[in-house]
């Protein structure tokens, strides 16, 4: 099976891409580069003619996309086509937002199940059309915020299984600094692969377990 | 008041309506939802109920905006226990009709304020989410309230309606909350690769006890609310593979729009086999009715992919509408047709260069008599392998429970 690139040439040299139909978690803390290099995953993917299910926990979709623009990726020609978002966050601040040509709003983060069913929903439309789809769930942590531990392991639980039944590849970002040790492992352990990123004096390095072929001292991404 | 009624046509026939006294809790897989059955109950009965919803997903203008969205409307007998708004700072509606919980993560505060408005001759409560209630607080404070719940609508006009999200809660634990209701449907989505179709199915009913029910497929559409589907059985191939055959052949009621034999819109026909009742639909083979495809394609929730078994150079062409009809995902069945004709190829070497999964049944379907064929009319398959094709697709499509 073809690989997932990452969008990072240093990434992908030295672990020949992500296996697709696993999921995986993108850990690290505020400033490690996890939300670029979940961009850069979904620029690269979109580009070879894979789905991107990009989920929005933290900023409404525009912002999301200005975001893309200030990474200098821009995947306008893919919205609405290869391109859909999911936006849990808008409804928190202002209730009455709606969904537009490639944006289906949800309810926000307390409400797991309608996540779960645009997430189930979006994904369906997807495979049915024949395409490679992966999700970017972005970010854990926020759901964390929202509901006890227990709720969100019940939720990936779930999100996962479906994920792997519909063969698609997950993405989930985790702010490591947020969450104490043990909610992180207990996440980690419903994974396939575990991403670390980090920054040190300026430069960005990861780890990556559990996937083909691993990168477990920190390299440069 | 006027007894509430559930506004689905098939619920409200099985069950007599919704009675007042009792409370019914609808359990869904995460994948479906379950929210729309709410916004339906709520429309169909807010002219003449005052109807009190406890609302903890979303805040009441989210809330009131999709009932728009399905064009139900929003009255002044809606009034909403609003235990959202607090939680993520929104500020919540000063309407008369929004009573708001001022700490959402006070479990006493809602008991006594819940309890309060269960007080004000509301004669229909809609929990919408109970399986959240159940999240934030535990199984024995959700249970709590469904004691307080039964002891208030026992004593006044009142029915209650539960929204549960069936997460894969421990079983005991789920038993015990779904004994102290009156009746429980459930909600699941037909769920393989894709999920192709979603039915409910009341599965137990204490005000009709030894009644049996069955399952409903249903769509969600906006607007409109809950409509039961009928499935459909989609019927695609190469031109000439014998799609109109095996319509005709399987259905007693068969059309097709065709010109000079070959079909140029589409084939349909009622099957009633086994006690399924099933619609399908044929497409066009000619690439210039490509277009088509998708749209036959649309909500199918099990495939028949007619080839000739005497033309592999067709396969190609098969796999192409495949893709076409976006029914990827899907149950399919390959009637190999033509499997007796000289040249015919065997199913393994069909299986092979079609580059299907292997558990992709092959059936093979023959023609009737072959000296009575009419190249202007669909040509008559025998019975056995048109049947051994449909009972395959069936079972494959009800192995999830659809007609349990």
């Amino acid at each position: 099976m073809v690989s997932i690139p990452s969008g990072s040439e240093s990434f992908d040299k030295l672990t020949g891409g992500l296996s697709p139909l696993k999921t995986y978690l993108l850990n690290g803390n505020r400033e490690s580069g996890k939300e670029e290099l979940a961009y850069r995953l979904s620029a690269a993917n979109l580009k070879e003619g894979r789905a991107v299910v990009y989920i929005t926990v933290n900023k409404g979709s525009s912002e999301l996309l200005n975001d893309f623009l200030a990474h200098g990726l821009n995947i306008s020609q893919h919205l609405g086509q290869s391109f859909k978002i999911i936006d849990d966050f808008s409804r928190t601040i202002s209730p009455e937002s709606s969904d537009n040509q490639y944006t289906k709003v949800v309810n926000g983060p307390v409400d797991l199940t309608g996540l779960s069913v645009a997430m189930s929903s979006m994904n369906n439309d997807f495979v049915k059309d024949g395409k490679s789809v992966i999700n970017v769930l972005d970010s854990l942590s926020t759901l964390l915020l929202y509901n006890n531990t227990i709720t969100m392991f019940r939720f990936l639980q779930f999100v996962c299984g479906r994920a792997k039944t519909s063969g698609v590849t997950s993405l989930f970002l985790l702010n490591s600094d947020m969450h104490a040790n043990d909610v992180t492992e207990s996440i980690k352990s419903l994974m396939d692969g575990v991403i670390n990123v980090k920054l040190e004096d300026g430069k960005r390095f990861f780890t990556i377990s559990g996937s083909a072929k691993e990168v477990l001292s920190w390299s440069p991404l | 008041m006027v007894d509430p009624l559930f506004g689905i046509a098939k619920l409200d026939g099985e069950l007599g309506g919704f009675p007042t006294h009792k409370s019914v809790i609808f359990s869904a897989s995460p994948a479906v939802g379950n929210e729309a059955f709410g916004y339906q109950i709520v429309a169909n009965n807010e002219k003449d109920n005052k109807i009190l919803i406890f609302l903890n997903r979303t805040s009441p203008p989210a809330y009131f905006k999709e009932m728009e969205e399905f064009h139900f409307p929003v009255s002044k007998n809606i009034f909403v226990l609003d235990a959202y708004s607090n939680l993520t700072g929104i500020e919540s509606s000063g309407s008369a009709n929004v009573i708001v919980i001022k700490n959402p993560n006070d479990k006493e505060e809602i008991l006594r304020t819940l309890g309060a408005e269960l007080e004000k001759g509301y004669t229909l409560v809609l929990f919408d989410s109970f399986s959240l209630v159940v999240d934030t607080f535990g199984f024995d404070y959700a249970i709590s309230i469904i004691a307080m719940l039964r002891e208030k609508i026992n004593k006044s006009e009142t029915a209650a309606a539960l929204l549960f999200t069936d997460w894969g809660y421990g079983e005991n634990e789920r038993a015990g909350l779904m004994n102290l209701t009156d009746a429980e449907v459930v909600i699941r989505g037909i769920e393989k690769r894709v999920i192709f179709g979603q039915y409910f199915g009341v599965i137990k009913c204490k005000w009709l006890p030894g009644k049996s029910f069955t399952s409903t497929l249903f769509k969600v559409v906006k607007p409109g609310g809950i409509k039961i589907a009928i499935p459909k059985i989609l019927v695609t191939g190469p031109t000439d593979a014998g799609k109109s055959s095996f319509i005709h052949s399987a259905s007693k009621n068969a059309v097709s729009v065709d010109k000079l034999g070959g079909t140029i819109a589409l084939d349909h026909g009622s099957v009633d086999f086994k006690g399924y009742l099933a619609d399908l639909f044929g497409t066009p083979g000619q690439e210039r009715f490509d277009p088509l495809l998708k749209l036959l394609g649309g909500d199918s929730i099990g495939v028949v992919l007619v080839v000739d078994c005497t033309k592999p150079e067709q396969f190609p062409r098969a796999i192409e509408m495949l893709r076409k009809t976006e029914t990827f995902g899907l149950p399919i069945v390959i009637a190999a047709n033509k499997a007796d004709l000289p040249g015919a190829l065997s199913i393994d070497d069909i299986k092979n260069r079609l580059h299907l999964n292997n558990d992709v049944p092959i059936t093979a379907t023959v023609a009737e008599d072959l000296s009575r064929i009419d190249p202007n009319q669909p040509t008559k398959l025998k019975k056995s392998g048109v049947d051994e094709v449909l009972s395959t697709l069936f079972r494959l499509v009800i192995e999830e429970d659809l007609f349990k």
